[in-house]
């Protein structure tokens, strides 16, 4: 009897790049979401520098011009602001703020915020107990007030106001990566890690720290919309951002005199807001399937309904 | 009787009591840097008298209030007060600060209670459904309607609703606190934000807990999807949930100053705003103690609810 | 025969229902709650709205409505002495609200009392810089003496409110006072009942009962009056003022303006100074960022104010001369590049935002650099009112300020004289008119007021004068109502007629 010998030969596994890719076209809600933030991200780098002139141009005899006028140029589409300007133009150029903000500050409170909460789950209970009282504190004290301190004893800038912002979003994810972390190091995993000697180090960022991240970035996405927002309101006293420099947050603040009869001047920035967390939310919920090698069949088949 | 130091309930009471103390620690911090922070940041004085009053007027207000005195001196007058329950006077108001703020706090937690147990309610149900059939119709349009809840600027919502409800179809008040009819608004408008946050993270821990081992263990000894495999696996996706239901619920008790500028309702948001605008230290500095301590509290709740809702845990 | 009896009882009714048609309680929708009802505090908008006239009257008032100046209220008749104190007669068979009588030692006590330093009274600020001493001379007179001799003397006491003589120092959370209304509820952040007193000395007012409610959102105060939850809201935003049975404007007595401070260079210049008054298009803000019925300013003080100069132009706006002046000033070694910053307070009034940017690419248009920054209140005072920093770069601060007194002195002092607070520089001359102007009577009075503000205005340059402003009010078709300049500060219940 001969042995027949088969070349078996394996599968090709396509580069990472690729299959992610795939799965991206899977999900056709988490393409348009990449495709929506791709352009975003675009305006904020070239926003100031392409419409910058047309979004500061004043004209007062043509404040409040409505929305869908087709006479005028591609500009004017969604209709001027209370000076005339472009509403269109002013959306773009204010991107570039608004982005910049908005990630800083939540970059920053998200970074702070997890590393504190994994120290706090899993470390001695009085470390802890400090940690979370720190956060009880930090969450009582109104960022108002927090606020208004930084902006006199610090000065206003935009860092500023970042930190302001940051600081007040620290507790969220201090809390959350915590009780994540509470749970987690129960498991059988992580029991099986320390016996094996691996380092508290290790177990946090190789084993722990992995399984909180969906949530986190579930908080983080959410949590760009409060902070466009908020900065807003931050503004108003004097911190970050001064007029002519423009957010989509101060926008909306500014059209909110207007909300009853010039109703386009809060609307578009709104979108704007709510456009771009949709966005961010469907990609990270899509980020989470396609990065656990436990759920990605869902896309990698092409989507199914039930799990 | 006091239960035994060894037994549960023993732990817990143990558990409560060096929270306690580790909170009463950390109100104290509050205060100091709360007072001595704010009293760097302007003068009260300017701001309650008109831009035409003399230099003298505004001394003569400061010597008044004791505000002139080393801020030792002041702050040592107002401990001594505090241990007595005198949490001093408003500037603006000539009024027991504790009074002026209690009575604020209690419709900004009338407002809180009503808001998060609906919208823990609504966000449970919403969110395991979501996750259930995830990417199926109803999660893609429940995510749709949660992120846009979670994303739209409050005073939209609001002044909208009292523009369609009010004023074209008379349905219900445009403001104010008489009736029940007039709470209506100011909760649906409230409740819009909280509720697109959880939902959006039950149904991302449901997900999780629903493709997790045991789930699928059970289903394959034939236990059929439904109020059991339900029951589990929210049980085990609560911990970060109601930590964000935490979160959510110290905003609201933090005031929501859009609701209560735009529907009239005297709470704590609008009344810390003004008294920091206006430099009103006492009713700043009672405000903020008695939303801590309320804080303090649901945090404690919560540490508790950890330890219950999973066994494993222990503080 | 009939027919005339019918006719008759017709017409007998209809000549009789007037008297009972027009009667009854009102709502009235403020922007903000007064939180202190003590009278002595009623000079401050939001508590006299509530306040003044209502419950605590005074000797004299103002005629805001027309031009008989100086009224009697609770004091009859007055006359000036020979040694320069006024001597007031005061009514007779007037009772307070808690059954006591008026008489001259509620006077003495009602001014001691706001003059006092154990208390925080408001009032204070407008007897600043001279001493006043009242002299009670019989039950029903007392002598005001006052040094320096204040010839608007009666005009000053239609800011005291009288109180009975029994009322402690401390400020008072029951206002007891002689007018027509008596406070009946108080719930601190939700309402502010007045109810119409029996015993009240003058005529009967059609609104029995006032209730006062508060809701900061303007278009939430509008949408309550046309929703019928509210009677009145003197204060609603030009964009709600849409409907003109009910909607009406009304010069509210507030100037905006720009105050430069002329102690840094480039602003010590006065061309750079005129420069910017004339950089600036101000007729095109009318009818776009500011309501169109609003003026513009030539003065700190609104036209009804004594002294008022109507031979003062407005400055035309004239940039290519705008860059001249600056040219010149250039060439004679002026830094006219240096960045001045105009600091603004954020939501101070409507458009606040859009104008000061429509003013900074005004002058950036004609070459000055200008950058914008929006204050909170509490920061704005500081650059606003002495003492300014040290080493600070030139700053102009946008302003509003409020005068509806009818006489400029309350508002010359502070914004032009060498130690007035929010004087920006200081000049012999204007101390000297200001002096002169303040001590002079009649026509005399009127004539210095009014080289003053010429003088202020072309020669010195002192500022940027801006716009009188408009305010908007909502008046439910069931009330015959019309606000005046004084509605801001002067919310007269019997002025409120029910049709």
């Amino acid at each position: 009897m001969t042995l027949q010998t088969t070349e078996t030969v394996l599968a090709e596994e396509p580069s990472f790049a690729k299959r992610m890719f795939r799965m991206l076209l899977a999900d056709k809600f988490a393409l348009c979401a990449a495709i929506f933030l791709l352009v975003i991200l675009v305006l904020a780098v070239i926003g100031p520098s392409w419409l910058g002139d047309l979004a500061t141009k004043q004209n007062l005899r043509g404040r409040n011009a409505a929305p869908f006028d087709w006479g005028r140029g591609w500009v004017w589409w969604m209709g001027a602001d209370a000076l005339g300007r472009p509403l269109l133009a002013r959306i773009v150029v204010a991107t570039q703020n608004t982005l910049m903000v908005a990630a800083g500050a939540v970059a920053l409170s998200a970074v702070i915020g997890t590393l504190l909460g994994l120290v706090a789950g899993f470390s001695s209970p009085r470390v802890n107990q400090v940690i979370m009282r720190l956060a009880d504190v930090i969450m009582s004290f109104p960022s108002l007030l927090i606020a208004v301190i930084v902006l006199y004893i610090l000065g206003s800038s935009i860092l500023n106001l970042m930190l302001v912002l940051a600081i007040t979003r620290i507790p969220v994810y201090l809390r959350t990566t915590r009780a994540e972390v509470l749970e987690i190091r129960e498991r059988m995993f992580v029991q099986a890690a320390r016996v094996m000697g691996a380092s508290s180090r290790r177990i946090l960022f190789r084993h722990i720290l992995p399984v909180v991240v969906p949530t986190l970035t579930t908080l983080a996405t959410l949590d760009f919309a409060y902070v466009m927002l908020a900065e807003s309101a931050l503004s108003f006293l004097g911190i970050g951002i001064q007029p002519p420099e423009i957010t989509w947050g101060l926008m909306i603040s500014q059209g909110r005199q207007y909300l009853t009869n010039a109703w386009w001047l809060s609307l578009w920035p709104g979108l704007a807001i709510i456009l771009t967390t949709m966005s961010l939310n469907l990609l990270s919920n899509w980020l989470r399937i396609a990065l656990d090698p436990v759920q990605r069949w869902r896309l990698e088949m092409k989507g199914s309904k039930n799990g | 009787m006091i239960p035994p130091p060894d037994s549960p309930e023993g732990a817990m009471l143990r558990f409560i009591r060096k929270r306690a103390v580790a909170s009463l620690i950390s109100l104290v911090g509050l205060i100091v840097m709360v007072f001595f922070l704010s009293r760097l940041t302007g003068d009260p004085a300017a701001l309650f008298l008109p831009v035409e009053a003399s230099a003298e007027m505004k001394q003569q207000f400061r010597e008044l209030h004791g505000l002139n005195d080393p801020l030792l001196v002041q702050f040592g007058r107002y401990v001594g007060n505090v241990v007595t329950g005198d949490f001093g006077e408003s500037l603006r108001k000539a009024r027991p600060a504790l009074d002026v703020v209690l009575e604020a706090f209690t419709w900004t937690l009338w407002l809180a209670i009503v808001t998060m147990t609906l919208v823990t309610g609504a966000a449970i149900v919403v969110g395991s459904l979501a996750a259930f059939r995830a990417g199926g119709f109803f999660d893609r349009l429940s995510s749709v309607i949660s992120l846009v809840g979670a994303s739209v600027p409050d005073f939209w919502i609001a002044i909208v609703a009292i523009v369609v409800f009010s004023v074209n179809l008379a349905w219900l008040p445009t403001s104010g606190t008489g009736s029940l009819l007039h709470w209506i608004l100011p909760i649906a408008v409230l409740f819009i934000r909280p509720f697109g946050i959880i939902v959006q993270v039950v149904r991302g821990s449901m997900i999780g807990a629903l493709s997790s081992a045991y789930v699928k263990t059970a289903r394959a000894k034939g236990v059929k999807s439904g109020p059991i495999i339900f029951v589990h696996a929210l049980r085990n996706a609560m911990l970060p949930v109601i930590t964000v239901i935490g979160d959510q619920a110290a905003s609201l008790l933090n005031g929501a100053v859009i609701v209560e500028t735009i529907f009239g309702f005297p709470g704590v948001g609008k009344l810390m705003i003004d008294s920091i605008l206006q430099r009103d230290f006492n009713v700043v500095l009672a405000a903020i103690l008695v939303t801590a301590l309320a804080i303090f509290l649901m945090n404690l709740a919560i540490d508790l609810a950890y330890a219950l809702l999973d066994p494993r845990i222990r503080h | 025969m009939k027919r005339m009896l019918v006719l008759g009882a017709l017409m007998l009714g209809t000549a009789l229902s007037p008297a009972f048609a027009g009667s009854g309680p009102i709502k009235i929708v403020l922007p903000e709650e007064a939180d202190l009802l003590e009278p002595c505090m009623a000079t401050r908008s939001n508590i006299g709205r509530v306040i003044m006239q209502n419950i605590s009257e005074t000797l004299t008032e103002l005629d805001v409505r027309g031009d008989k100046g100086v009224m009697p209220r609770l004091a009859e008749k007055w006359e000036q002495n020979a040694d320069g104190s006024w001597r007031f007669h005061l009514r007779q068979g007037v009772k307070f609200s808690d059954g006591t009588t008026f008489d001259a030692k509620d006077v003495k006590h009602s001014f001691d009392r706001i003059m006092s330093d154990k208390n925080a009274c408001e009032s204070r600020r407008y007897f600043g810089g001279m001493t006043v001493t009242p002299a009670v001379v019989d039950d029903y007179t007392i002598d005001f003496k006052a040094d320096p001799v204040q010839p608007i003397l009666p005009l000053l006491l239609s800011l005291v409110t009288i109180v009975p003589e029994e009322t402690p120092l401390e400020f008072v959370r029951e206002p007891i006072g002689t007018g027509p209304y008596k406070l009946t509820d108080w719930t601190p952040g939700q309402q502010i009942v007045l109810t119409g007193r029996d015993d009240y000395w003058g005529a009967k007012p059609e609104v029995t009962e006032a209730t006062y409610l508060f809701r900061a959102d303007p278009s939430v105060r509008a949408a309550m009056v046309q929703a019928g939850e509210a009677d009145l809201s003197p204060s609603i935003s030009q964009l709600d003022a849409t409907n003109p049975a009910t909607d009406f404007s009304y010069l509210d007595s507030e100037t905006v303006y720009l105050r430069i401070d002329h102690n840094i260079e480039p602003l010590n210049d006065v061309r750079v100074r005129r420069a910017l008054n004339i950089a600036i298009d101000r007729q095109a803000f009318l009818g776009t960022l500011v309501p169109d019925s609003a003026l513009l300013a030539t003065a700190i003080v609104p036209p009804p104010t004594l002294g008022w100069n109507p031979d003062v132009k407005v400055f035309p706006y004239d940039p290519d001369g705008a860059r001249k002046l600056l040219e010149e000033a250039k060439a004679d070694g002026v830094k006219v590049d240096t960045p001045i910053t105009i600091i603004a307070r954020s939501a101070n009034f409507p458009n606040v935002t859009e104008i000061m940017e429509a003013i900074q690419a005004q002058l950036q248009e004609v070459g000055f650099q200008v950058e914008l920054k929006f204050v909170e209140v509490a920061e704005h005072e500081q650059y606003y009112s002495k003492p300014f920093k040290e080493g600070r770069g030139p700053q102009i601060v946008a302003a509003m300020h409020d005068n509806s007194k009818g006489d400029p002195s309350f508002s010359m002092f502070f914004k032009y004289a060498t130690e007035g607070t929010q004087s920006g520089f200081s000049d012999p001359k204007v101390d000297d008119l200001i002096k002169r102007a303040s001590a002079a009577v009649g026509e005399e009075r009127a004539k210095l007021w009014s080289e003053l503000i010429a003088y202020v205005h072309d020669e010195v340059v002192a500022d940027v004068l801006l716009f009188h402003m408009v305010g908007f009010s909502r008046v439910a078709e069931r009330l015959d109502f019309k606000p005046s300049m004084a509605t801001n500060g002067t919310l007269q219940l019997s002025e409120i007629k029910i049709k």
